[in-house]
């Protein structure tokens, strides 16, 4: 696995002091689909928050196309092609959905190619396109999300991380939302995904690493998970 | 309190009472005795902010609020200037209950713009008051003075009145004497509120806001009552002063002394139960030594101010507890380990 | 009618430069959570910033308004660098960068004040840039040239810090960060040449308020304190952050000053508008304007 997009070795992070996550190593190659799977509370959120720099890591390396971005500051970890679309949306809520996607767009590479991108974000999320001038607080959780992923999409990353994205909605809008991940996933993006419902991923992600209390207990493809139900029982409680 | 404290407390005490017995220069026991006016209002101000959680800029005007009972009560009612302190105290915590009433509600951040609004406001009605004051006229019926005294200030109101008791020259020991009862007052006052049910109810208010709130600790209330004791003891150091000067002015209520008064406040350490000893010590010390600088004191100040919230947000006291309890670790792992060990990793 | 025009003028000045010296506030504090109290001195320095080009250097004086915008942002940027730089990460930043930056606005003063005993007169300058009492006449009651300067200046400042924060890449980072300060970190934003940057605008603000203020008062080291105060209230009484609710405010305090100046006496101005922000804290808690959810987390 030489080729490696993003590369986490020996890992430990947490707050105040306390860490939560311990000794934690794993590579998404470039094209793949990676998932951190595990209950809620385990530090699959503090993972992603490291790798994009909202936290530092106390211990061990992060590297991205061969060079470690850990202890860079987010912003310049974004420039460098590492998006995150975090868990709750963290949208601007006084912003338009437009200036949102404009905001997504902010790094200049990204902003040069606003204008042709946005068309795209437009045609697989064909809800924000009616939604455009509305304040992204008016809007509904489904489409809070959509806009967190056209957000993030525009920025134009090589991986995009997305956190708990089916998180707080109803079924019906969490098939959509997995639709829109299976389509990014055919269109070749790396993507480095955060799910706490295995069912959601397991025919879709290459690679599964099972996170509990911090650790890695289990990694493996989905098939694997799937004829494994005594790791799926121990640690998703069925 | 450890034994620690009391030990500091004990020495520090025997010092403070021997000191005048050394025959030290008049100005030297003028200033230590304005120290223990500031110390008591810093300490006052430490439970406010330090423990409370209150950022309250208003104590300033709560020390001149006092200082301006005793003056016009001495001097329009003739009063023995020790019937006025109880009264200023009183009157000091009526003032800080309808800051409080008003103020405390709000975020923390607004209780700091409206409290250092009211200094300000009190600043501008004595400093613009100039209407002639008809019981100025019985006093010296030849000038004009407005009640307040204006931006002039007031005067004629007497003193502790330790002439007549110690003599001529030192009357002074009387009003270092007294100043240090306050002090310890004060520092007593303190002690016994930060171990009372208030102190444990801020402790839990601290630890778990959600969980001290559903057993009815009513954070509002304890800030109110925090405020308004702490106002008796910061009115009567503003009483006191005035008593020791002979004379009140607007300058209680200006930025300068609030600076000076915040800068002990920083360098000992809020929140730190020695905090404003070792700031009001080291900053009328600083003073002291820097007299031939007094042009460049507030620029000094100011700057002294910006370095200890930069650096060291935690003061003096906060960085020698650090000290402290490292040498104690230090030493007690030692110990455990045998003493064979050559360093503490 | 006199005394209504007479007010709607006078208010109308006082709340433009309380305005130019607010919005800078709210927009520094949406941003960052940061109340600078040497906001004040800049005020006073941006006034002496406008002497310093038209007086001593004789320069010409249709520049020295820019000129002091100019200096008054490099002071701010100046004062990020001194104070909140360091101290952004600190657990009670809100509290101790307002104990910092008011030791930091005492030291300016403090020297500014030495210095110009040292080297000029402490005693107030007059304004070059004052246009002195020429007037015209709105209903017989006489309004000078220098009120109508100074609606003008407000009201194209105050839009173009509008337009600039609608409108521009870096306005909508600007806002982006008051909003979501981590999520626009996520966007690639350069959060701290945000705070640099918000600071230095509302501070060149405040030079041009101080400008304003002393063609009416005079220049004087301690001119500053007292409208800074007056620009504390305003965004407590809107709200904090809210720069809308700001200018608003401004112009609602203005016109309750100048009523209380005009009909009672000018001694009062301050108490009053003390005590109708109070009253309207206890009304509504988080200021007039401030919505009781904002989504900052």
């Amino acid at each position: 696995m030489a080729d490696a997009l993003l590369r986490v070795e020996d890992l430990h992070a947490g707050y105040e002091g306390q860490n939560v996550l311990k000794n934690i190593s794993f590579e998404v190659p470039d094209g793949s689909l990676v998932t951190l799977l595990g209950p809620n509370g385990h530090g699959k959120t503090t993972m992603l928050r490291c790798i994009s720099g909202l936290i530092k890591p106390t211990q061990g390396r992060i590297e991205f196309d061969g060079k470690r971005i850990d202890g860079m500051e987010a912003e310049r970890i974004v420039a460098r092609g590492v998006v995150m679309i975090p868990q709750g949306d963290m949208l601007f809520p006084e912003m338009s959905v437009y200036d949102n996607l404009r905001m997504g767009a902010y790094l200049k590479k990204a902003n040069a190619a606003f204008e042709r991108n946005v068309e795209e974000i437009y045609t697989l999320l064909p809800r924000l396109k009616e939604r455009t001038s509305q304040l992204a607080r008016t809007l509904s959780g489904g489409e809070r999300r959509m806009l967190a992923i056209g957000r993030g999409l525009l920025a134009g990353g090589r991986i995009l991380m997305l956190d708990e994205p089916s998180l707080g909605l109803a079924p019906i809008v969490i098939d959509q939302i997995y639709d829109i991940i299976r389509d990014l996933k055919s269109q070749g993006r790396t993507l480095l995904l955060v799910e706490e419902n295995a069912s959601r991923i397991i025919d879709l992600a290459e690679q599964i690493h099972l996170i509990d209390t911090g650790n890695i207990v289990w990694s493996g493809g989905g098939e694997e998970l799937q004829s494994n139900p005594q790791v799926l029982e121990t640690y998703l409680g069925g | 309190m450890k034994r620690r404290d009391y030990i500091i407390f004990a020495v520090l005490l025997g010092l403070a009472i021997a000191y005048p017995w050394i025959n030290p220069p008049r100005y030297l026991l003028a200033s230590v005795l304005l120290m223990f006016c500031y110390a008591t209002v810093v300490s006052q101000w430490n439970l406010v902010f330090g423990l409370a959680g209150i950022f309250s800029l208003g104590q300033v005007a709560i020390f001149a609020s006092g200082s301006y009972i005793t003056a016009i009560l001495g001097r329009y009612l003739e009063w023995s200037l020790w019937y006025t302190f109880p009264v200023a105290g009183v009157g000091g915590v009526f003032f800080s209950l309808l800051i409080g009433l008003a103020c405390l509600r709000l975020r923390g951040i607004y209780v700091a713009l409206l409290t250092l609004a009211v200094s300000q406001m009190m600043f501008i009605l004595i400093q613009t008051d100039a209407m002639c004051s008809a019981l100025n006229k019985k006093v010296n019926p030849a000038t004009c003075v407005s009640f307040t005294g204006g931006a002039q200030g007031l005067g004629d109101f007497g003193s502790f009145g330790w002439r007549d008791v110690f003599g001529g020259r030192n009357w002074i020991i009387g009003d270092y004497y007294t100043m240090l009862v306050l002090l310890v007052i004060a520092l007593i006052f303190t002690f016994i509120v930060t171990n009372s049910r208030i102190g444990l109810a801020f402790m839990a208010l601290r630890d778990n806001e959600e969980l001290a709130r559903s057993r009815g600790i009513s954070q509002f209330k304890y800030q109110l009552l925090v405020f308004a004791m702490s106002a008796f003891l910061t009115a009567v150091a503003g009483s006191f002063y005035a008593a020791h000067f002979g004379s009140v002015g607007t300058d209680l209520m200006g930025f300068a002394l609030l600076l000076f008064l915040i800068s002990m406040l920083v360098v000992g350490g809020i929140g730190r139960p020695w905090g404003p000893l070792l700031g009001a010590f080291l900053l009328m010390a600083a003073d002291e030594v820097f007299k031939e600088a007094s042009d460049w004191r507030n620029v000094g100040l100011g700057i002294v101010v910006l370095i200890f919230m930069v650096f060291l947000p935690e003061g003096l006291a906060g960085a020698l507890d650090k000290l402290w309890n490292r040498g104690i670790q230090l030493v007690t792992g030692r110990l455990q380990s045998g003493g064979t060990r050559a360093d503490g990793e | 009618m006199d005394f209504f025009v007479q007010i709607i003028v006078s208010g109308l000045t006082f709340g433009s430069m309380y305005a130019l010296a607010a919005v800078g506030l709210a927009l520094v504090w949406g941003a960052f959570n940061m109340l600078n109290m040497s906001h004040g001195i800049i005020m006073t320095l941006g006034a002496y910033f406008a002497l310093l080009w038209a007086e001593l250097l004789g320069w010409p004086l249709i520049l020295a308004a820019p000129f002091s915008l100019v200096c008054g942002g490099l002071v701010g940027a100046i004062v990020y660098f001194l104070s909140a730089h360091w101290m952004i990460k600190q657990k009670n930043f809100e509290v101790t960068i307002i104990i910092a930056t008011f030791g930091l606005g005492m030291a300016i003063e403090s020297g500014l004040l030495k210095f110009l005993r040292e080297m000029f007169r402490t005693a107030p300058y007059s304004q070059p840039l004052s246009l002195g009492a020429k007037s015209f006449l709105i209903f017989d009651v006489p309004v000078s040239y220098q009120r109508l300067v100074i609606w003008t200046a407000a009201f194209v400042l105050i839009t173009i810090v509008g337009i600039f924060l609608r409108r521009t890449s870096v306005g909508r980072a600007i806002r982006a960060t008051a909003q979501d300060r981590n999520a626009a970190r996520l966007m690639g934003v350069p959060v701290r040449r945000v705070y640099v940057l918000v600071l230095a605008i509302a501070s060149g603000l405040a030079a041009v308020s101080g400008i304003m203020l002393s063609s009416f008062k005079d220049v004087h080291p301690l001119m500053g304190g007292d409208p800074m105060l007056k620009a504390f209230i305003v965004i407590v009484l809107a709200g904090l952050g809210n720069i809308t609710g700001a200018l608003y405010a401004a112009l609602l305090v203005g016109l309750v000053e100048a009523s209380v100046k005009v009909l009672l006496a000018d001694k009062y101005g301050f108490t009053a508008i003390l005590i109708l922000v109070i009253l309207a804290l206890i009304w509504k808690p988080s200021g007039i304007f401030g919505r009781a959810t904002v989504a900052r987390q």
